[in-house]
């Protein structure tokens, strides 16, 4: 693990500015620090040599009352640097990951691990470790400049042992990299144990498996532990080992001026200074190595999502965020011309989709066909969110309705304006038109009622129109709808068939159906076949 | 099954080994302060140009001290952490256990990204507090005491002003901790919410992109991480004034002891000590400001998480009698509410013949799944009797009555381990074999040929990902090895074409001869072969009988809607 990963201030900028902060409050403190050693001697010499106190304690006081603003300073400013680091490098992740297409993306549940905990634990690393980082770039060499003045050959013993510490630090780290490299891995794989079990923790109680998942839990707990233990032995051992080898330098430090006061060789002003001036050579890198293991987990955060961000560097598909020209160029783009579309997913060996042509303007288009045959693929390959492995596609912008559409733990209203950013009146109107009005306006707080993870309060029924409805607030030109109604009792549906017929009047729908209704309203029908049908 | 919440899951006292691991820390936290002030006394003696001898006690304590302080600390930390560690991996456990019983119907509206981000960091909270308040605590008050007395036993005045010190830090640690505290509830909030919505918008980039909502997600994370770095703000007041406070109290005590020991001392070396003593008790005590913040942090996870355990179960212990092998199920006027405000289904009175199949339909929202949750005792009727063979289910043992049900809802989980694992936990008495035959009852036979590693594949989240068809099936093979005598299905074919749901729903049939069967369907397709079709409405009552292969009276299958009240 590298101390400071530069990529850091290249990739994401967001985060030279709190760096910068961070480094300004750590040389000011350095300097009060050294300052504050020299008061002390003033005063000590003055109590030892009973000589006039006051000056001395007034400058005492005053250079404590100093580092009592700088620290006052340093906590905020070092509260505020974690959590600007933190979101700053989560918002450029996620940034990219909604730019990026589905294929060519990580798996999700790393990325997902890596934007909500790893990320986080980004927070301590620039919070903590980054200022114990420029304490030991800076106290140590004031320090160390300060003795050379009053004493040189006390600095010459810290000057001969301080490099003695980073030497060893990284000795013990590099000992300790495939540690914490296994130890992410382990803590990664415990979120994932958790999350999984814990989103199928109804699926389980369902069948009188919830109780048995415990020992399992504590077994993977027990593991983490084992595996977290390995690492902080080894981090506690070297900050032990470091502040030893601090302790027996500052001895000999203390010995030397110690053997000449006796000889009357020297004055007590510089001989106190040397042992007060000593350890902050040592402690500033020392808790660099303290710090090492809170920082870990960010080090390794920051390091996966600078080497995600780096590996994709090619310009990112203009989605729909940001590039107005390019969303008016698509606007413009009404209908789909798909020849000869085949799709493999990834790590795959055979395609799901071989050799399927399409062409679909303003109307609607029905695509039918058995489960299992790619119809689902086929709306996400026109919708662009996965790129056809063969053949050509030109597509206008699309709003896609997939089987499991996304409905987040926000209002209703929020829910709606995913994408299109409406006023409320044309809520309603929408809800209006998929018979989801009297619902709403039945909820306890209307349009601001909030909905579970996937719509709890919501039947399936009211979630599936209540994604048509937003659909129909969105202005892409092209419409994909993955079985509309399948949710939807035969009233319902009756309704939603003469929507969707209404919509297709201006824009262009593709609809994926077993629905016979459907099919009578259809421009075009296009029926997928097995592949081994059609091959 | 357990419905009592063990007080320990949120509890802050603290462990034998973590007091023994604070006093630890407060002996290397004392050497370090035994240490600068043997130096300074060990300096200022060498400069009176004594006997070397005489300093020869004094080296060694320092370099005693120089080692204590380490090898104490290590050994503090390793107690410490080691511990707090294996009271996480306990505690994980028995919070899970305890949501056990809250589940499903309790879990409400609190999403599962936020209870996996909220909570399981909470526990961890809790937790932390034995490594970041306990000890430093402990050790503090440890060093603080030694200090005051050593100080007291050189010069009373000094051990005044050190005892005074040792006051301010505890007034500027209790500021601390009530401004961390009262920005503490927002902070948890924000936290929470930003572990949610990045949780949400890096696993759901397919979905968001489906609706063109990138600009939205992006948005709510730029949103949650303002309203985060407000709190943070807030919260990072406290600290930085007791760590302010701590070194100014500092300062006016070296001050103070300087003073004390320019006028009453008059040996130089002992001086010295006085004079150093304050500045190295500060150094020791800082990390209380720090220690502070985690206290408040706790006390708030704390609360949360017991908020969340506290709730009454949606179904309350009920007697030790274990139903019939294959019982009857019969209501009375029995009707359920989710929130317990008003009831969510119809007044339904239904007698289900062992093997009979009976389909729900009707409009969505009318409560046929809430009558399936009552069936399955996932939820307590709210009125009216559910029996099954006759014995009222308040007096059959939970488990062994909900073991009597296999339940397929609409979105069936699918876990991150091999198709085996995902099938086996529903009946770990079937061998591979049952496996491969419920598969290919519940139309899997296909999809289990393609897959190279067959039954040993892995699936979920990062590998094989299923259809929506798939999953159905899946959940319903699931059902068919569970070997349960009454199968509850929730719109299980809601995703499949038509031909395929009649043929699932066919060998479902087959594969479940001996089996009651319900099932929540707004599809006619394929209940031609269930026993009887009966449409639940918002408001009207049903009453029925259920019998297999319409062995009973026509008059009795035949489905009444009582516009009348009862």
């Amino acid at each position: 693990m590298r101390p400071f990963d530069l990529r850091l201030l290249r990739l994401v900028p967001a985060t030279r500015g709190p760096v910068g902060a961070l480094g300004v409050v750590g040389i000011l403190q350095g300097i009060a620090t050294i300052a504050l050693a020299f008061a002390l001697t003033g005063v000590v010499v003055a109590v030892v040599d009973g000589t006039e106190l006051r000056g001395p304690l007034i400058l005492l006081v005053a250079l404590f009352a100093v580092r009592a603003t700088l620290a006052y300073a340093a906590e905020a400013i070092q509260a505020w640097v974690g959590v600007r680091v933190a979101s700053a490098l989560r918002e450029r992740l996620v940034a990219h990951l909604l730019l990026t297409p589905i294929d060519r993306r990580p798996d999700p549940e790393r990325t997902g691990t890596l934007a909500a905990q790893g990320c986080s634990a980004v927070e301590p690393y620039a919070a903590r470790y980054l200022p114990s980082l420029v304490h030991a770039a800076v106290v140590p060499a004031l320090a160390i400049v300060a003795m050379l003045v009053v004493d040189w050959s006390s600095a010459l013993i810290v000057i001969l042992t301080v490099p003695l510490l980073p030497v060893f630090a990284a000795l013990i780290g590099h000992t300790t990299a495939d540690d914490t490299g296994r130890r992410w891995q382990a803590l990664s794989a415990l979120a994932g144990h958790f999350a999984d079990v814990m989103r199928g923790l109804p699926t389980l109680v369902a069948y009188g498996r919830g109780e048995r998942q415990v020992e399992t839990i504590e077994q993977v707990s027990d593991r983490h532990r084992r595996a977290t233990m390995r690492t902080l032995r080894l981090a506690f051992m070297s900050s032990a080992a470091l502040e030893l080898l601090a302790s027996i330098s500052v001895a000999i430090v203390a010995v030397w001026c110690g053997i000449r006061l006796a000889k009357g060789n020297m004055e007590l002003t510089p001989a106190l200074l040397a042992i007060l001036l000593a350890p902050e050579a040592y402690w500033p890198i020392r808790r660099v190595g303290a710090e090492f293991h809170t920082a870990a987990d960010g080090a390794e955060a920051i390091e996966a999502v600078a080497d995600l961000l780096a590996a994709d560097a090619s310009p990112l598909p203009a989605l729909s965020t940001g590039d107005r020209g390019a969303d008016e160029r698509r606007d413009a783009l009404v209908h789909i011309a798909a020849d000869g579309l085949g799709y493999t997913y990834p790590g795959a060996e055979e395609p799901v989709l071989e050799n399927v042509s399409l062409q679909a303007e303003p109307g609607l288009t029905v695509v039918t066909g058995p489960s299992g045959v790619g119809k689902s693929t086929l709306l996400e390959l026109l919708g662009g969110l996965r790129t056809p492995t063969t053949g050509t596609l030109t597509a206008g912008r699309a709003h896609l309705v997939s089987q499991r559409p996304f409905v987040a733990a926000a209002s209703v209203r929020d829910n709606l304006r995913l994408g299109n950013g409406a006023a409320d009146e044309a809520l309603w109107e929408a809800l209006r038109r998929v018979g989801l009005d009297g619902t709403v306006a039945a909820m306890p707080q209307s349009l601001d009622t909030l909905l579970g993870d996937d719509g709890f309060g919501l039947s399936a029924g009211q979630r599936a129109r209540l994604v048509l409805a937003r659909a129909l607030l969105s202005s892409a030109p092209v419409l994909l709808l993955d079985e509309p109604t399948a949710h939807l009792d035969a009233a319902s549906s009756a309704t939603i068939h003469d929507l969707i017929a209404d919509l297709a009047e201006r824009r262009t729908v593709v609809a994926v159906t077993h629905r016979t209704e459907l099919l009578v309203a259809a421009d075009r029908h296009h029926h997928l076949e097995p592949r081994e049908v059609r091959s | 099954m357990s419905t009592r919440r063990p007080a320990s899951v949120v509890s802050l006292r603290p462990t034998p080994r973590i007091l023994l691991a604070g006093l630890v820390g407060g002996a290397a936290t004392a050497s370090g302060i035994a240490l600068t002030a043997t130096s300074g006394w060990l300096i200022v003696r060498a400069s009176e140009m004594p006997v070397i001898l005489t300093l020869l006690v004094a080296v060694v304590a320092v370099r005693a001290f120089g080692i204590a302080r380490p090898v104490l600390r290590y050994a503090e930390r390793l107690l410490s952490h080691d511990e707090a560690l294996a009271d996480l991996a306990r505690r994980r456990s028995q919070m899970y256990a305890a949501l056990v019983p809250l589940t499903p119907a309790r879990l409400g509206r609190r999403s599962r990204s936020s209870l996996l981000g909220g909570v399981v960091d909470e526990i961890t909270d809790v937790v932390d507090a034995h490594v970041r308040v306990t000890v430093p605590v402990v050790s503090g008050v440890v060093a603080g005491v030694l200090a005051a007395v050593l100080a007291a036993l050189i010069e009373p005045a000094a051990g005044g002003v050190i005892a005074l010190l040792l006051l301010a830090v505890a007034a500027a640690s209790v500021v601390a901790y009530l401004l961390e505290r009262s920005a503490q509830s927002e902070l948890l909030s924000a936290r929470a919410r930003v572990q949610q919505v990045s949780d949400l918008v890096a696993r759901s980039g397919l979905e968001l992109q489906a609706i063109g909502a990138e600009a939205d997600a992006h948005a709510w994370l730029a949103d949650a991480h303002g309203t985060w770095r407000a709190a943070v703000r807030r919260q990072a007041r406290g600290r930085s004034l007791a760590a302010a406070m701590i070194l100014l109290a500092t300062g006016v005590a070296t001050a103070g002891t300087a003073w004390i020991a320019w006028r009453e001392v008059s040996s130089g070396p002992v001086a010295a000590l006085l004079v150093v003593l304050p500045v190295a008790l500060g150094d020791g005590l800082a990390p209380l400001a720090e220690a502070m913040r985690a206290l408040a942090r706790t006390e708030g996870a704390q609360a949360r998480v017991s908020a969340l355990l506290d709730q009454v179960p949606a179904v309350a212990e009920a007697g030790d009698r274990i139903p019939e092998a294959v019982p009857e199920p019969t209501t009375d006027r029995l009707t359920a509410s989710w929130r317990g405000d008003h009831p969510d289904m119809p007044d339904v009175t239904l007698t289900i013949e062992p093997g009979a199949a009976l389909a729900l339909t009707g409009p969505n929202g009318a409560g046929k799944s809430t009558l399936l949750a009552v069936l399955a005792r996932h939820l307590d009727p709210m009125r009216g009797t559910y029996a099954l063979s006759g014995t009222s289910v308040r007096d059959l043992d939970l488990a062994a009555t909900r073991a009597r049900f296999a339940v397929v809802d609409d979105e069936p989980h699918v876990f991150a381990s091999t198709l085996r694992e995902n099938l086996r936990f529903a009946g770990p008495d079937a061998d591979d074999e049952d496996l491969t035959t419920a598969l290919v009852r519940a139309g899997l036979g296909d999809l289990l040929d393609s897959l190279p590693d067959g039954l040993d594949t892995r699936l979920g989240s990062g590998a094989r990902g299923l259809s929506g068809g798939e999953r159905a099936r899946l959940a319903i093979a699931r059902a068919v090895v569970s070997q349960r005598p009454i199968l509850l299905l929730d719109e299980p074919v809601a995703h499949l074409d038509h031909a395929t749901a009649v043929a699932v729903l066919h060998d479902l049939r087959s594969a479940a001869r001996e089996r009651t069967l319900v099932m929540v369907s707004h599809r006619p397709d394929g209940l031609a072969d269930f026993d009887a079709v009966i449409e639940v409405m918002d408001n009207g009552d049903i009453s029925t009988t259920v019998c297999r292969r319409a062995a009973c009276t026509d008059e009795s299958d035949e489905i009444r809607q009582a516009e009348e009240a009862p």
